[in-house]
C-alpha cells in the first residue's frame, strides 16, 4: 500500500524494537498531529483542493453544492426534441429487458387508425423507489432516448409517487446538454438522425408537444422547424380514423375499411355498452397502477371476453368485482 | 448568604433552607448546563481535528444544538425490557447522576466554594465509588447477557482505576497538610499566583497520573471499554432508551466536567493566576472563576483530542496498564513526594530529627537552595521510576504479544 497522497510528516512508524526505549513518543507525536489537524482546520480557510489533506473538507449541502461529474448518473429520465417536441423513444423495449430490477414498464404506442404499433411509446413508467441506478437502460439504448439524471434530491413524503410516468420523465434534449455536454455530443448526430427517421414511420399524431407540462423545457414552438413541419401539421387535425386513413385510398376501399373497422370495434366493446370505455381505457391506467397485469397486455382481452361465452348474471357480477377493485386501486 | 437572609427578618432555619436551595439549584444548572456545552465543545472540537465542520445549524454556531437533542431524547419511548428487575433499573441511573451531582458540591467555582469540606479530597473519592454501583444496577437489572458483560467490565475497570486515581492525590494532600480544597488551593498561590503543583517534579508526575486515571474514571478514550458504543452495543446502556439513557449521558460527561475542574483544583491551582490577588474583592473572584474555567476546559480539551488519537484499549491491557503500570509509578510518587515534603520542612516540621538524631541541620540553608535540592532528589526518583517501569511494562508487553525474529529464528514459538 502506498501512502504517496499523505504528507510524509503524517506517517509515522513505530519501531518495534525490544531494545529501543517507548515512553509514548508515538502517542505524543500522533496528538501533535492531530491537534495541528485542529489548527488548521480551525484558523485555516476551508478546503478547496481536494489534493490536499487538511482543513475543512465540509459543502455545506443545501447552500453549497458540488459540482457534479457529467458521467454522474442517478435516474433514468427521457429525452424529447426541443424544437419538435417528439420524444426519442421508440419502445423497443431495449431498456425494460436490460433492467436488472425490472422497474422499467414500457406501453407501445399503436396507430390510432390501424391499431398497429408504431416506433413510439404510448406510456412509459419507471419505478424510481427500486430503481438502482444501475445506467444499463441508458446504454443500451440505440436511440439515446434515455439516459441518467443529475437531480438526486428525490426524497417524497408519498411512496406511489416514486412510480414516475411518461410526462414526468420527459425532459427535453437541451436539459441534458446542459448537464452532460461531451456526454450528448458525442451521439448528438446519430441521435437526430434515428429520430428524424423515426418520426417519419410514425403517424402524425403520435408525437407530443411536451413544452408546456415538462419541468426544464422552454415552451416549444409547434411549427418551429420546416424539417418537422409534417407532424404538428398533423396534431392540429381532429384525430380519428377517417382523418388518417383518407389520404393515398380510392373512394370505394375507403369505405370498406371504415365498416370493417367499426365492425371490429363492435365486436371489442362487446354487446355491454358500459364495457367500452373500461377497454378504451384499460391499457394505459392498468400499466401505470398494476404493472404485473401490464406486462401481459391482458387487460383488453378479458374485460373484451365478457360479453362473449357468459351468462348475464355471471358478467354483471365479474363486472362488480371489477369496479369494486378499480375503486380500491383508487381509479 | 444565609447571613443575610436572616438579617432581613427571616427565622434561621428558614434562612438557611432557602440559601442551601438556592445553592443546589445553582450547582444542578451550573452542571447540566456545563454538560450541555460540553456535548457541543466535544463534538465541535472533534469534528475540526477531524476536518470537518460539526453541528453548526441548530443556533448560531450550533450552539442550540444540545437544546434540540434534549427534546428529542424527552419525546423519545421510555422503553424497559419485560424481564427488567424494574426497580433497579430505574434507579440505576438515577444513583449515577447522584453520585456525580454530590461531587459538584465542594468543587471550588474560582474561589467562591460552595461548601468547604475539611475533607472535601475524601468526600469526592467516596462520591465518585458510588459510579460503579450504578452502573453495576444498570448491568444487573436490565436482565440482558450483554449489559450484565458490560456492567462487570465497566465495575471492574472503575475499580481497578479508582486505586491509582486515589492515591495520585495522596502527594497534594502531603504537600499541602490538608485535605480541604480550600487550603489545597490556598497553598498553590505563591509566586504571584503561580504555584501551582503542576510546577514541581511530584506534581507533575501526579497530575498525568491522576488525569490517566480519570480518563478512565469517566469512561473517555481510550478506556471507554463499559460502553464501547462500536463493540458491545452501549455495554450496560444496552436496554436503556429516552431520557433514562440520556440521564446516564448527563452523569457520565457530568462526572467529566467535576474530573476536569478537580484536576484543576488539585494540580494546576485552582482560580489562582496572576492578577487574582491584585484585583481582589468582586472583580478578583471573578477573575478567578474565568481562570478556573479556562484551565478545566483546556483539560476538557485534552481529553477530546486523546479521544481523536488514540485507540481504546483492549480489556487485559487495561488492567495491566492499571496494576503494572499506573500503580507503581502511584507509590513511587508518593515516596518521592514524602521525600519532598520533608526537604522542604526539614527543620520547621520535624526539629526532633536535628535533635535526637543528629541529623544533618538545613537552618542555614536557603529557601531557594532547599527548593533545588527538594527538585534535584523527585526529579530523580521520579524519572528513574518512570524510566524503569516502562522498560518493564514494554518487556512484559513485547514478550507477550509478539515474536520477535530472533524467536522465530530460533524456532521458539
Amino acid at each position: 500500500m502506498t501512502l504517496s497522497h499523505l504528507a510524509t510528516e503524517d506517517v509515522f512508524v513505530v519501531e518495534r524494537n525490544d531494545a529501543d526505549f517507548r515512553a509514548g513518543q508515538g502517542m505524543t507525536k500522533g496528538l501533535g498531529i492531530v491537534f495541528r489537524k485542529f489548527r488548521k482546520a480551525l484558523f485555516g480557510k476551508p478546503n478547496s483542493d481536494r489534493a490536499d489533506t487538511e482543513g475543512q473538507f465540509n459543502v455545506q449541502y443545501p447552500e453549497e453544492r458540488l459540482v457534479l461529474p457529467e458521467a454522474y448518473r442517478n435516474m433514468p429520465i427521457l429525452l424529447y426534441d426541443d424544437a419538435t417536441g417528439h420524444e426519442l423513444c421508440t419502445s423497443c423495449f431495449q431498456c425494460e429487458r436490460i433492467c436488472p430490477p425490472q422497474v422499467i414498464h414500457i406501453t407501445q404506442a399503436k396507430d390510432p387508425a390501424t391499431g398497429k404499433p408504431v416506433p413510439a411509446a404510448a406510456n412509459f413508467v419507471l419505478e424510481y423507489d427500486t430503481c438502482m441506478s444501475c445506467g444499463y437502460c441508458a446504454e443500451v439504448c440505440p436511440f439515446d432516448a434515455i439516459k441518467m439524471d443529475h437531480d438526486f434530491e428525490l426524497s417524497t413524503g408519498n411512496h406511489p409517487e416514486l412510480d414516475v410516468n411518461y410526462d414526468r420523465l420527459l425532459r427535453p434534449i437541451s436539459y441534458y446538454e446542459a448537464i452532460a455536454p461531451t456526454m450528448w455530443s458525442d451521439v448528438k448526430e446519430q441521435a437526430m438522425k434515428k429520430l428524424q427517421n423515426n418520426i417519419k414511420r410514425r403517424p402524425g399524431a403520435i408525437g407530443r408537444d411536451h413544452g408546456q407540462k415538462i419541468k426544464g423545457g422552454a415552451a416549444v414552438a409547434v411549427a418551429a422547424t420546416p424539417a418537422a413541419g409534417a407532424a404538428p401539421a398533423a396534431a392540429a387535425k381532429p384525430r380519428g380514423p377517417v382523418a388518417a386513413i383518407g389520404k393515398n385510398m380510392p373512394e370505394e376501399k375507403v369505405a370498406k375499411l371504415i365498416s370493417i373497422r367499426a365492425a371490429n370495434a363492435a365486436k371489442r366493446g362487446g354487446g355491454d355498452a358500459g364495457a367500452a370505455p373500461v377497454a378504451e381505457a384499460a391499457p394505459i391506467v392498468e400499466t401505470v397502477v398494476d404493472t404485473p397485469a401490464a406486462a401481459s397486455a391482458a387487460p383488453s382481452g378479458p374485460v373484451a371476453a365478457i360479453g362473449q361465452n357468459m351468462s348475464e348474471d355471471k358478467r354483471a357480477k365479474l363486472e362488480a368485482i371489477r369496479a369494486a377493485k378499480r375503486a380500491q386501486r383508487g381509479e | 448568604m444565609a447571613d443575610a437572609l436572616t438579617q432581613l427578618g427571616f427565622a434561621s432555619w428558614l434562612s438557611v433552607l432557602i440559601a442551601s436551595s438556592i445553592k443546589v439549584t445553582l450547582i444542578l444548572v451550573g452542571g447540566s448546563v456545563g454538560m450541555m456545552f460540553l456535548t457541543w465543545y466535544e463534538r465541535r472540537s472533534i469534528s475540526y481535528m477531524q476536518d470537518r465542520r460539526g453541528p453548526n445549524r441548530v443556533g448560531p454556531q450550533g450552539l442550540l444544538q444540545p437544546i434540540s437533542e434534549a427534546i428529542k431524547t424527552m419525546t423519545k419511548e421510555d422503553a424497559t425490557p419485560r424481564e427488567a428487575d424494574k426497580i433497579v433499573h430505574f434507579l440505576a441511573p438515577v444513583v449515577m447522576l447522584g453520585a456525580t451531582v454530590l461531587s459538584f458540591a465542594v468543587i471550588p467555582w474560582g474561589r467562591m466554594f460552595p461548601v468547604d469540606l475539611n475533607a472535601a479530597v475524601l468526600f469526592v473519592i467516596a462520591t465518585g465509588g458510588l459510579h460503579s454501583i450504578g452502573m453495576m444496577m444498570a448491568g444487573w437489572g436490565s436482565n440482558n447477557k450483554f449489559a450484565l458483560l458490560g456492567g462487570m467490565r465497566g465495575v471492574a475497570q472503575l475499580i481497578s482505576y479508582e486505586i491509582p486515581q486515589v492515591m495520585a492525590i495522596i502527594p497534594v494532600v502531603l504537600m499541602t497538610g490538608s485535605m480541604s480544597l480550600q487550603k489545597i488551593v490556598e497553598a498553590q498561590n505563591d509566586f504571584g499566583g503561580l504555584g501551582w503543583y503542576v510546577f514541581s517534579p511530584v506534581g507533575l508526575l501526579g497530575f498525568a497520573l491522576f488525569f490517566t486515571a480519570s480518563l478512565a474514571e469517566g469512561e473517555r478514550t481510550p478506556f471507554d471499554i463499559p460502553e464501547a458504543d462500536s463493540e458491545i452495543i452501549a455495554g450496560y446502556m444496552t436496554e436503556y432508551s429516552g431520557m433514562k439513557f440520556a440521564v446516564f449521558y448527563l452523569s457520565n460527561y457530568m462526572s467529566n466536567l467535576a474530573v476536569c475542574f478537580i484536576t484543576a483544583t488539585l494540580y494546576l491551582g485552582g482560580g489562582n493566576g496572576p492578577g487574582v490577588d491584585a484585583l481582589g474583592g468582586f472583580a478578583g473572584g471573578l477573575l478567578s472563576l474565568i481562570y478556573f474555567l479556562l484551565k478545566s476546559f483546556a483539560l476538557f480539551f485534552v481529553m477530546v483530542l486523546i479521544r481523536a488519537t488514540v485507540p481504546r484499549l483492549r480489556v487485559d491491557q487495561l488492567m495491566s496498564f492499571a496494576w503494572k503500570f499506573l500503580l507503581p509509578l502511584v507509590l513511587v510518587n508518593i515516596l518521592s513526594a514524602s521525600f519532598w515534603v520533608a526537604l522542604l520542612r526539614w527543620d520547621q516540621q520535624w526539629p526532633q530529627l536535628t535533635e535526637w538524631f543528629g541529623a544533618p541541620s538545613t537552618a542555614d540553608a536557603t529557601n531557594w537552595g532547599r527548593l533545588a535540592i527538594a527538585v534535584g532528589l523527585t526529579l530523580l526518583i521520579n524519572a528513574g521510576a518512570v524510566a524503569l517501569i516502562m522498560r518493564l511494562t514494554n518487556r512484559n508487553v513485547q514478550k507477550h504479544l509478539y515474536t520477535t525474529d530472533e524467536e522465530l529464528a530460533l524456532g521458539l514459538s
